[in-house]
């Protein structure tokens, strides 16, 4: 079952593709390609390129550098993709809120730079799991882009928490499908690239990486099929207090 | 294979962050709470005391340069508390104003998105104080200015009052007196 090409590796490598090429049709459909227009990119290219690299595995007539080049250009695509949206994402949520946005994006242009920095010396630090550059380079730059995607929606989520912006249904379906997918791979490629792990281990952090991104695509067919809460939003009663010293001071104020 | 394990327990504590502002958010929804009730008040003129200069350069000439230190420290931890405290407040009324930015009244709206503005400033405002009381803990005499921080949560409960006296124009020396 746990076997590389057995019926679930290539369930768990082409089923999530298939429906996230459904979910780009649906967010088409649903018109929330205007919402967040990088997405639907990102859906459409990424389950595209795996699928070709799912081809090129399997295909008799792709030699293996071959294989290892369409798994380079897919790589490359879908994490550029990925970057634009957590920056569409990050850009929706500040938008209404003028006092905070350029604080905001500075701290994430600072904070990006950092995370550059730190996934490079991870990247000088790591031994490489092949002698073939093409094979240890491109699980390098996986461990790379999943360091800095990781501490980008960690960033996003924790600089929203604190100043309790407020979520929009998709949005934070997105980055939570996003967040979970860069960590749990991270740990796989981490695992791949610097603790040499044997055959059977990397058949087994593959199955797990696939499964990951199956829940994610299933993650984000919830935010986007299952309509959200309506909650009634009452006026809120304000509480007292007998600050009369406070009370003096807001009048002045609003006076002014 | 250090960093394998660096990464891995990175990964861990990053999924483990994810998994519960998830789960705090899902709760949000489901049990909306009264943010109003979480405000506490705040004695703005102890607060204007700790961060007034001039008490600064009077307890500098009235006591020894150790006396001092020790004096500046203790206030500089009152002006932390002072400060989270508003913050606290500031983040309460961010939630309020977002509830009341949906209202159907224009002048209810705009004074809401004034209220959360003012709010998000004075948050940040607060976040840039506390890192440099922190600063000013390790060097006493380096002076502080919070006034800033003051300023800004003295807007912010303007903006709650005018947003209090939209929403319920019956009550409004009430409204202004919580914060």
């Amino acid at each position: 079952m746990l076997q590389a090409h057995s019926f679930l590796w290539n369930y768990l490598w082409v089923a999530p593709n298939v429906l996230l090429l459904i979910l780009a049709f649906l967010w088409w459909k649903r018109g929330y390609g205007e919402q967040l227009p990088s997405f639907f990119a990102f859906a459409i290219f990424s389950a595209i390129g795996d699928l070709a690299v799912f081809w090129a595995d399997v295909s008799p007539s792709v030699s293996a550098l071959d294989f290892w080049r369409v798994a380079w250009a897919s790589l490359l695509i879908e994490s550029l993709l990925k970057f634009i949206v957590i920056g569409a994402i990050f850009a929706h949520i500040l938008r209404p809120y003028a006092s905070i946005s350029r604080v905001g994006r500075r701290l994430t242009s600072g904070f990006g730079a950092v995370l550059v920095l730190l996934a490079t010396l991870a990247a000088a630090s790591s031994r490489g799991d092949s002698t073939v550059r093409l094979i240890s380079g491109l699980h390098l730059v996986e461990q790379t882009v999943f360091i800095i995607e990781m501490g980008l929606v960690l960033f996003l989520f924790l600089f929203a928490a604190y100043f309790h912006l407020s979520w929009d249904r998709l949005s934070f379906g997105v980055l939570l499908g996003f967040g979970i997918s860069a960590c749990a791979h991270l740990v796989g490629w981490a695992i791949s690239a610097n603790a040499e792990p044997s055959a059977y281990g990397r058949t087994l952090l593959d199955f797990f990486g696939m499964a990951v991104h199956h829940l994610c695509v299933l993650i984000w067919f919830y935010y986007v099929l299952v309509p959200h809460r309506v909650t009634t939003k009452s006026p809120v009663p304000l509480p007292e207090n007998n600050l009369a010293v406070w009370n003096r001071e807001l009048e002045r104020l609003l006076q002014q | 294979m250090t960093l394998a394990i660096i990464l891995v327990i990175a990964a861990a504590l990053g999924l483990t962050i994810v998994l519960a502002i998830a789960i705090s958010r899902s709760l949000q929804i489901s049990r909306p709470s009264s943010p109003s009730r979480k405000i506490e008040s705040i004695d703005v003129e102890a607060f204007r005391n700790l961060v007034n200069p001039v008490e600064d350069d009077y307890l500098r000439h009235r006591l020894s340069p150790s006396a001092f230190r020790e004096v500046q420290r203790k206030r500089l931890r009152a002006t932390a508390k002072y400060i989270r405290l508003a913050a606290h407040n500031a983040a309460m009324l961010v939630v309020i104003g977002q509830a009341a930015l949906a209202a159907s009244d224009p002048t209810t709206a705009q004074a809401a998105r004034l209220l959360v503005d003012d709010g998000l400033l004075l948050r940040r405002n607060a976040t840039m104080a506390l890192m440099r009381i922190y600063i000013a803990l390790a060097w006493p005499g380096s002076g502080l200015a919070a006034s800033p921080v003051l300023h800004g949560y003295e807007r912010l409960s303007g903006s709650a009052m005018l947003l209090g006296r939209l929403q319920n124009p019956a009550v409004p020396v009430r409204i202004s007196t919580v914060l």
